[in-house]
């Protein structure tokens, strides 16, 4: 049938054809569309932004933690004058620490590396050897105490590292 | 251009003798009719004119609207007002002039209401030509109203003839003179090559020998439109078209087409 004339009395609106009603579909499917793409997007942004928050907060860790380093490797990296840490006044530190259970069998002092030391020790048993740590850990001039490692069969002989401070 | 109005809907017609409702599926090139409802009307209840009140008994109008609606069911409707109402004209608009201005234009004088009441509006006859067709609005707002009255709510207000005549106007339709009929008014319309040749539309005269006057006017259209050849078929649909036919011995529609009743003509116009 062709199109028809309308002789309605009353005003109307424009009326929309079947392709006009098609196309206004299409449109309005379109919109849906991109909507969902927007808070698809949008979802998206926000873990990216959750993500990029957790990578800066690793990268502040990171960086103060390779600050410290760098301070360490520094401080490692100067060299003792033997004048302000005699060998004795070390020895005398070291011995303060030792347990009675405890001997120790060698001590090295690396000047070069900042008063670096090498503490080669025997405890009779474990408690011994962990009051041993524990005291060294606790003394003013001694630092960055690294036990080596051990075996607690029955004595316990290990290597430990640490460095001497003149100042407390 | 080819109306895709997809989905059903309710077509209210109304005629002198009778009101009908017809429930139609559009498909995208279909038509189906699904319900048709038919209720006479009492004798002079309803006289289609171009002027002046045209229901004399609104109440028997309306109840008789009222009674078809309850079987196809209230909500929108397409009202097709009767053949009679409105002045048609076959014109081709000059080249860069308004179709529907040219048709003011040409019936604006000779129209028996004042001018700014007219509604006109034009139908794609083929062959660069429109049928414009120019109806007061009065005419129409007391047709809307019986409707309104009876539950309907009018989306769109046709005229039959136009209706009848736009399934007619089909690429490949063969050659004749169809006589589209309403109760008090008939469309005699002169098809070639699928495009609309001529046209007239005048009362109905339903004394003895209406077939024969009919049949000699459609002859005379078909000459005056430029038929070289008297053996033009003669083609009639709608109010008492079965009679028309038996008198003048013109066969009947084929069997499988729209139903051959009062409402033929604009039925077949929306199910062609």
């Amino acid at each position: 049938m062709s199109r028809q004339p309308d002789f309605r009395s009353e005003p109307r609106g424009a009326r929309r054809t079947a392709w006009q009603g098609a196309w206004l579909g299409a449109g309005a499917l379109a919109l849906a569309f991109a909507a969902y793409q927007a808070l698809g997007a949008r979802a998206e942004a926000r873990a990216a932004e959750t993500r990029l928050a957790g990578v800066t907060r690793e990268v502040a860790a990171l960086a103060s933690r390779q600050a410290a380093l760098a301070a360490r490797a520094k401080a490692g990296s100067e060299p003792l004058a033997a004048q302000e840490a005699p060998p004795a006044r070390i020895v005398a530190d070291v011995a303060t620490v030792l347990p009675a259970d405890a001997r120790l069998d060698r001590l090295a002092i690396d000047y070069e590396r900042g008063g670096a030391l090498e503490l080669l020790v025997v405890a009779r048993d474990a408690a011994a050897w962990d009051l041993l740590l524990e005291r060294l850990e606790r003394s003013p001039r001694i630092r960055d105490v690294e036990p080596g490692p051990e075996a607690r069969a029955a004595e316990v002989r290990s290597v430990v590292r640490a460095r001497w401070s003149p100042a407390p | 251009m080819v109306v895709a109005r997809l989905g059903t809907r309710i077509y209210l017609a109304i005629d002198a003798a009778s009101v009908a409702a017809a429930e139609v599926s559009h498909g995208v090139k279909t038509a189906r009719l699904r319900t048709l409802a038919r209720e006479p009307l009492p004798a002079g209840a309803l006289l289609p004119g171009p002027t002046g009140p045209n229901l004399a008994d609104p109440q028997a109008v309306q109840a008789a609207l009222g009674r078809v609606l309850d079987r196809v069911g209230r909500g929108r409707v397409t009202l097709v007002l009767p053949d009679g109402l409105a002045r048609l004209l076959l014109v081709e608009a000059p080249a860069g002039v308004e179709p529907r201005e040219f048709v003011r234009f040409r019936l604006g004088a000779s129209l028996p209401w004042p001018a700014d009441e007219t509604s006109v509006d034009t139908l794609a006859a083929g062959a660069g030509r429109v049928i414009g067709a120019a109806i007061g609005r009065a005419s129409v707002a007391e047709y809307e109203q019986a409707a309104r009255a009876a539950g309907a709510q009018v989306e769109q207000v046709f005229l039959a003839p136009l209706v009848a005549l736009s399934g007619l106007l089909r690429p490949g339709a063969g050659e004749a003179v169809h006589a589209v009929l309403g109760d008090v008014a008939v469309c005699l319309a002169f098809l070639r090559d699928g495009a609309l040749a001529g046209l007239r539309s005048r009362r109905r005269d339903r004394s003895d020998g209406e077939a024969g006057r009919l049949a000699d006017e459609m002859q005379r259209l078909s000459a005056a439109a430029g038929n070289g050849h008297a053996g033009v078929t003669l083609a009639f649909s709608g109010s008492d078209a079965a009679r028309l036919r038996a008198d003048l011995g013109v066969p009947s529609p084929a069997s499988g087409g729209p139903p051959d009743g009062d409402e033929a003509g604009w039925l077949g116009g929306l199910l062609r």
